[in-house]
């Protein structure tokens, strides 16, 4: 490339710099089909993961592993769309509820589940 | 602390089952359930799905073209190249493989992560673009491949796959590269095709990606379908208001809108783009009662912001003389 391109093009991408630091106006406008429903998505997928949580069988079970909830409940908020949707989908597919010694597993498993997606812990990391 | 010190046993126990599963690769087939494979026929083979030898380093061309021309697009690697190859990078973007395909009017429609599911689409007639990872995790070695048929019995899969036109690779084999890509997989389809076992969010999610970028008639067609398929759903019905209102027609949109709310009285989206139509034109007060329900609706999701600007607009707006018909 020319000096003379070079110079060009340096002051093209400083412009448009520039332009990106002026203050953005919120404009109003209608809103995309897109984000109205990867709104809606987070929100029944959150339902779907504090449901498991919100049973008294999770509650004892983060309890007993000296977890606080409301720091669980934090940092659920902070998971991106696609992480809430993976960790949702993974509670569902765990060892259904019963009144069994299954149960039980199911519980521990969609709790450590739940800490592992928050970073709490970091149990199901698997080898490279 | 303790709850750490407390987990390390399980921990040391998940890497064993881990590497058990790593160790595990044998000849058999994997066994799936029965409802798995329920109404699948035992081999399919998609023979007609054209073939694109990949040059150098440009299987993301190569497949794209692939599933391109399945569903009826224009569309040769050579062409693609400019549009999804980045030289300095020797691969292709997964956003630039859809961005590809929806500018030429192809809704990209992303699969369920199994094995099954894939077959499925395969079964349907529609070839599944798949991204593997031929590495390791740590040196990767991303690829784009087509499957394009399978064998239950034999448990392989046949791939389009960079300079084989028939590659056929186990279907354990297949896994382990696909599950280093994240099991990242989508079929490409015309915009008024459904994908086998679709679902109601994921296709009308697909169909807003081509809104998103402005392929309004495709968009319009996959929305459609949509409404012919789910018409309780209040998401076609948005999404065809939302299009009438790109496209100008704000009479077409606030009917639209109205419908939408006919089916669900919640959505945010139906309040709000109904609160900047009716401001707009001067109802004022009907404006304002849908912008606050769309607040209220909106509390605590992403769209608060949004919601918040509409009202703001519509506490501005001024009201019309008394000749303007506004809606009840």
């Amino acid at each position: 490339m020319t000096g003379f391109l070079k110079t060009l093009l340096v002051q093209v991408l400083a412009v448009s710099l520039l332009s990106l630091g002026s203050p953005l106006v919120v404009q109003a406008e209608v809103i995309g089909t897109l984000a109205g429903l990867e709104s809606a998505q987070r929100d029944n997928d959150l339902a779907r993961v504090n449901r498991a949580l919100a049973t008294a069988e999770a509650r004892e079970q983060l309890h007993a592993l000296g977890v606080d909830q409301a720091q669980v409940e934090a940092r659920l908020a902070r998971l991106t769309d696609s992480e809430l949707r993976t960790l949702a989908d993974r509670i569902d597919q765990a060892p259904a509820a019963g009144a069994d010694i299954l149960a039980v597993i199911g519980v521990v498993f969609v709790v450590l589940l739940i800490l592992e997606a928050v970073g709490v812990i970091d149990v199901f990391k698997k080898f490279p | 602390m303790g709850a750490l010190r407390l987990l390390a046993p399980a921990s040391a126990a998940a890497a064993c089952i881990g590497l058990l599963a790593l160790g595990g690769c044998s000849l058999n087939p994997p066994r799936f359930t029965p409802a798995e494979t329920d109404g699948l026929p035992a081999e399919v083979e998609l023979t007609q799905v054209p073939f694109f030898p990949q040059k150098q380093y440009q299987c993301g061309p190569a497949a794209l073209a692939t599933v391109l021309r399945s569903a009826g697009a224009a569309g040769s690697p050579d062409e693609l190249v400019g549009e999804v190859y980045l030289p300095g990078r020797k691969g292709s973007l997964q956003v630039e493989l859809v961005a590809a395909a929806r500018s030429r009017d192809r809704l990209v429609y992303p699969i369920s992560q199994d094995l099954p599911a894939l077959m499925r689409q395969v079964a349907a007639g529609t070839p599944v673009l798949v991204m593997q990872n031929l590495g390791v995790k740590l040196i990767p070695i991303w690829h784009y491949a087509v499957v394009v048929g399978y064998d239950l019995e034999a448990g392989t899969l046949v791939l389009r796959s960079g300079t084989t036109q028939r590659r056929v690779m186990g279907m354990r084999r297949f896994m382990s590269t696909w599950n280093r890509a994240e099991r990242w997989a989508l079929v490409v389809l015309e915009p008024r095709k459904l994908p086998a076992g679709a679902q109601l969010d994921r296709y009308v999610a697909a169909a807003a990606g081509l809104e998103e970028v402005g392929r309004l008639d495709a968009a319009e067609q996959a929305y459609g379908r949509a409404r012919e398929e789910w018409p309780d759903s209040v998401w076609p019905q948005l999404g065809l208001a939302n299009l009438s209102y790109r496209r100008g027609d704000r009479q077409a949109a606030e009917g639209g809108y109205l419908a939408a709310l006919a089916l669900d009285p919640r959505n945010v989206v139906a309040h709000n783009n109904l609160a900047e139509i009716l401001g707009d034109r001067g109802c004022v007060s009907q404006a304002r009662a849908h912008a606050e329900r769309a607040t209220a609706l909106a509390k605590g999701t992403s769209l608060e912001a949004a919601v918040a600007a509409t009202a703001r607009h519509v506490a501005g707006a001024t009201a019309g003389d008394s000749g303007v018909s506004c809606p009840p």
